[in-house]
């Protein structure tokens, strides 16, 4: 390990904390104006508990900056243990006691802990990878992180979770190409990933092959059916035009025409309200940020800490490019929310630790910068 | 850090590039996307959000009333109370609903759970019978803030008390909806009509002219039928916002159109004779069918107009129905109990029904065969029981023979043409139409001229007095006899026509009509039921009508005015050229003389009016004006017919079939003001059932003219 003397505030990136500050405080705004006019949201006062967890997940990132993301990797082999165990156990009494199991009840906050999950498998990838770079990384190896990555993903694809899985599926895919895939590998795997998801789809719950089904063959008459979301989502965005019906304004935001506008469908009350203009402000703060991640790979001091900034920007962007292609009507419906800017406590806690372990990497990165 | 291979960042610049170019690429798509459907195509997408989010209302417009010439109200509109719920605004305490429902069910006698919202017996307002608990359901899913129907037509009281307990009972309400109210109900029925839903085929045609199907209400017979354009109005329309569950945002995003009411009409009718005119028409088919100790007499028409004027000022067509009965839906069994009545009932017979005219119809072969010349007033003509006449049906036929016998088995021995008329004598008729011998040469009248003289009188095309279903009415020749019969024209069909039998056919506005154009010397006033037209405020607006229908606030060339009242002069037939003159007839038909017409001598129709006058002194009426104060003149017919009906009872015995009753009259002789006609289905003798009726119409209408003269000038 460095010596603590190396790290130095000024690599800071406050460029990429200005960014999410900007994304999250817009979150926030627009959940305000997206759950207006509904009173069963408003008494839960979801706008106070995303600026909570906003603030706690500030402090996180300060702490977790703070402190050198190589502790964690001395952690790496207990925080596995503790997520499965915690999961498992979730799945088992959750499931026997409240019949769903996604959420863990701390007394004060509900936490989701497949999202806190998401990070760890980060840290106990990049951890396993930075040690399998290369020419190391060979089938064993690669079965080996996938052995590990389903320890977890097994648990959250029973819960039934299916999108958090396949996010988790992408982060190892994603480490495992940038700790340097090798081409006939990536043949194999692309050949058996054509495969498994035709083979697995008759083994996948009713509403989630419906999904897919619905995306693939629309049904035109299915007005009030699966695809009413995705039509008013369009009716939302296609509506905004250039500047917007104006906050608070947005016609299907406010008369609740769109459902689920402050998680799923933020993007599109986004478009409606701020139009193209707005939106495309929100996209660029978005790559902006998964961009700022990626610079941290780039210049981390290590490949654990590279590896750790990747999975995060993979997180994030993969989340991103899912959310905003459902609701341009791109990609099928999934339950991922819009990262940073969308309702939801665990998920933004999650994603702003991940930062915090992305500016750890950074404020620890390689000396020979000018 | 153990291993030498991690601590060095071993993450290539390619692997980063490769996640940017991936994550770049579907970011531009996405604007891409994004860019296509805010900036390119947003107006598709605006007009269905707009669609999302307003909502569009349709005012009800205010049917017009319906008055007859004294204002009595004949058609109106009165509030019913319906009993409504607001899913929306019932309490979130699922036990104070369950209180506010038992309350509810107590008060207006519908249980709390009855059936179940299925697809089969789905949720229809006022109809299906669905307990308070379903009706709720039903509104909370499909329309939590509009108002759903819980028990429709409610007495007054009980939406009194729910309009009091609405502050216990949250989301229950009483809502007042206009249906049609008729005062005079089954009396006047067969004129003013009734109301039905709009039918599903013609839906789009009212959906255009601004109704709503399932809620507005068009005319289905009647006034309310004919005028129905006049009285409906024009429904107004707003247009709110609303938000997801339908409630109401902003409640005009545009400038609201209010409702025009409908104009009110005033009809020619006189209520007070209308009703003298029924209970007289019942009181004497009652007499006789107490006489026969069974029912023979139970369908009738009479109708009284001011031949001056055109006005009707009654028309009873009986056995008629309770409209009051349709006004909230018509029921099925009682539609179905009507349309299935021999008498039909919902049939206006007085313009709807075609029956042989029988004797009335003389009438016009006494105008014709005077004006033609083929008699003189003076002329004496045999008039034995019966005549052998030879029944051709080409100009060479031989023919052979055949009886035709007057309704006198005794004969008149002679008679002039006063007498002739005023006796109904069919042979001297016979002769008239047909000719005889030397007596009276050239075949007498014939059937062409027969015709040109009745269609002078108003046969043979509908009146149009304003009522739908009129009917035209037959008179036939020969060309019409070729093409429906397939058979010549024989002398012996003219014979039978001069006397209105045969196949001559004759609604009763006709025959009275007939009368009416002699009476007031040849002077044809269009009948009409449309005295004036009323805007919503009571005012008389000035309205034309077109052939087609279609009316103008201005006069317009073919169009004539219906309101304020005017009397029209549809023709003079002592002063119009419309008598077509013919000639030769062949056997291929009546061959008018193109441009060759004339008019009636004004001495022929005093002669008629004689000749009906004295039928009222000394002839086929004599015995029932027996004593009369007023100066009288008439016609009888009996007619011979033999339907449908007739035939199912072995009724039409030949020669001997059943007749219809005819009495045709007018008052004063002097200056005529009034004409009555009295029609009984299956009523024997002409004059011994209608001809009494005629008189007592005729009575009740001066002595309610006694009685508003007096009021006027007490």
């Amino acid at each position: 390990m460095r010596e603590p003397s190396s790290t130095t505030w000024q690599h800071f990136d406050f460029l990429l904390l200005g960014a999410v500050a900007l994304l999250v405080i817009f979150g926030i705004t627009m959940i305000r104006s997206a759950i207006a006019g509904n009173i069963e949201l408003l008494e839960l006062n979801l706008v106070g508990r995303q600026i909570i967890f906003a603030i706690g997940g500030f402090v996180i990132i300060i702490v977790t900056a703070s402190i050198d993301y190589h502790l964690w990797a001395s952690l790496s082999r207990t925080m596995y243990i503790g997520t499965v165990l915690v999961l498992a156990v979730l799945f088992i009494v959750g499931s026997a006691v409240f019949g769903s199991a996604r959420w863990f009840d701390t007394g004060v906050i509900l936490i989701q802990p497949s999202e806190i999950a998401k990070i760890i498998l980060i840290i106990v990838l990049a951890y396993f990878f930075s040690r399998n770079m290369g020419d190391a990384l060979d089938l064993k190896a690669i079965a080996r992180s996938l052995l590990m990555t389903m320890g977890i993903v097994i648990w959250i694809l029973l819960q039934p979770n299916l999108s958090t899985s396949i996010v988790m599926l992408v982060i190892w895919f994603a480490l495992l190409w940038a700790s340097g895939l090798k081409l006939k590998h990536l043949l194999l795997f692309l050949g058996v990933g054509i495969v498994i998801p035709l083979a697995s789809f008759p083994f996948l719950f009713d509403y989630q092959k419906q999904r897919i089904l619905n995306f693939i063959f629309p049904d035109p008459d299915a007005t009030f059916g699966e695809i009413y979301n995705i039509r008013q989502a369009l009716i939302t965005i296609g509506s905004g035009g250039w500047f917007g019906q104006g906050y608070g304004q947005g016609s299907q935001v406010q008369s609740r025409f769109l459902k689920v506008r402050h998680t799923d469908f933020i993007f599109s009350a986004t478009a409606q309200e701020f139009g193209f203009v707005g939106t495309l402000i929100v996209m660029l703060l978005l790559l902006f940020v998964i961009f700022r991640c990626l610079r941290a790979a780039r210049l981390a001091r290590d490949s654990f800490g590279a590896l750790i900034a990747y999975g995060v920007a993979t997180m994030i962007a993969f989340q991103a490019i899912v959310n905003i292609g459902v609701n341009l009507n791109l990609l099928p419906a999934t339950g991922l929310t819009l990262p940073l800017v969308s309702y939801g406590g665990s998920s933004l806690l999650s994603i702003l630790l991940g930062i915090g372990l992305v500016e750890s990497v950074i404020l620890r990165q390689k000396s020979l910068e000018f | 850090m153990k291993a030498n291979n991690s601590t060095q960042n071993r993450l290539t610049r390619r692997r980063i590039i490769a996640f940017a170019v991936i994550l770049v690429l579907a970011f531009a798509i996405f604007l891409g996307r994004l860019f296509f459907m805010q900036i390119l195509q947003p107006d598709e997408w605006v007009v269905q959000a707009q669609d999302n989010n307003t909502q569009a209302f349709n005012l009800p417009a205010l049917r017009g009333i319906i008055y007859d010439r004294n204002d009595t109200i004949l058609s109106r509109n009165v509030a019913s109370y319906n009993i409504t719920l607001i899913a929306a605004g019932l309490p979130d305490d699922e036990g104070a609903v369950q209180e506010i429902f038992r309350e509810l069910s107590e008060l207006i006698d519908l249980p709390v759970n009855q059936g179940e919202l299925t697809l089969e017996d789905p949720y229809v307002p006022c109809i299906s019978d669905h307990g308070i608990a379903q009706i709720a359901l039903y509104g909370e899913s499909a329309t939590p803030y509009t108002e759903v129907q819980v028990k429709c037509d409610v007495k007054e009281e009980i939406a009194m008390i729910v309009r009091e307990k609405s502050m216990d009972w949250p989301g229950i309400s009483v809502e007042i909806q206009p249906i049609r109210d008729y005062p005079t109900g089954s009396l006047t029925a067969s004129i003013v009509g009734f109301l039905g839903p709009i039918p599903a085929l013609q839906e789009e045609f009212y959906r255009e002219l601004g109704f709503q199907a399932n809620r507005d209400k068009v005319g289905y017979a009647g006034i309310e039928l004919q005028f129905q354009e006049l009285l409906a109005g024009l429904n107004g329309r707003r247009v709110a916002e609303i938000d997801v569950a339908g409630k109401i945002l902003k409640p005009d995003i545009e400038e609201p159109k209010q409702p025009q009411d409908g104009h009110s009409l005033r009809l020619t009718l006189d209520t007070r004779l209308q009703q003298a005119s029924e209970e007289i028409l019942k009181d004497e088919m009652q007499d006789w069918n107490d006489y026969f100790g069974k029912i023979v007499y139970n369908s009738g028409v009479v109708i009284a107009m001011n031949p001056q004027t055109g006005e009707i000022l009654s028309m009873v067509s009986y056995p008629n129905y309770e409209n009051n009965r349709m006004s909230r839906f018509i029921p099925a069994y009682y539609y179905n109990q009507l349309a299935n009545d021999p008498t039909k009932p919902l049939l206006n017979h007085a313009v709807g029904d075609v029956l042989p005219a029988g004797s009335v119809f003389k009438l016009a072969t006494a105008v014709g065969a005077l004006n033609e010349g083929v008699v003189t007033p003076d002329q004496i003509i045999d008039t034995p029981p019966k005549i052998e006449i030879t029944e051709k049906y080409y100009a060479n036929d031989p023919g052979r023979a055949r009886e035709f016998v007057d309704w006198n088995e005794a004969g008149f021995g002679q008679l002039d043409f006063v007498h002739g008329l005023a006796n109904s004598s069919n042979v001297y008729f016979y002769k008239l139409g047909g000719g005889y011998k030397d007596e009276v040469p050239d075949g007498g009248l014939g059937i062409c001229r027969l015709g040109t003289y009745a269609a002078a009188l108003g046969y043979g095309d509908a009146a149009g007095v304003g009522l739908p279903d009129e009917e035209d009415g037959l008179i036939p020749d020969p060309t019409w006899k070729r093409i429906n019969h397939a058979e010549s024209w024989s002398s012996g069909d003219t014979y039978i026509a001069s006397v209105g039998q045969g196949y001559v056919l004759a609604t009763p506005i006709q025959v009275l009509l007939s009368a009416a154009i002699i009476a007031n010397d040849g002077k044809y006033m269009q009948p009409t039921l449309l005295r004036d037209v009323l805007d919503p405020d009571g005012n008389v607006v000035e309205l034309w009508v077109d052939e087609e229908g279609n009316y103008y606030d201005a006069p317009v060339p073919g169009a004539r005015q219906i309101s304020p009242f005017k009397e029209y002069q549809n023709w003079d037939i002592t002063e119009d050229p419309v008598i077509q003159e013919f000639g030769e007839t062949t056997i291929r038909g009546c061959e008018p003389i193109i441009g060759q017409t004339k008019t009636v001598e004004p001495w022929v129709l005093d002669e008629v009016q004689e000749g009906m006058r004295m039928a009222v002194t000394i002839g086929t009426l004599k015995k029932q004006f027996d004593g009369a104060t007023i100066s009288a003149a008439g016609k009888t017919g009996t007619a011979e017919y033999c339907d449908q009906y007739a035939l199912a009872k072995n009724l039409c015995i030949p020669g001997n079939w059943p007749t219809h009753a005819w009495t045709v009259g007018y008052a004063p002789y002097e200056n005529p003001e009034i004409a009555v006609l009295a029609f009984v289905y299956n009523g024997g003798e002409g004059s011994s059932v209608a001809g009494p009726i005629v008189r007592r119409v005729l009575e009740a209408y001066f002595e309610l003219n006694a009685i508003d003269s007096a009021a006027q000038n007490p």
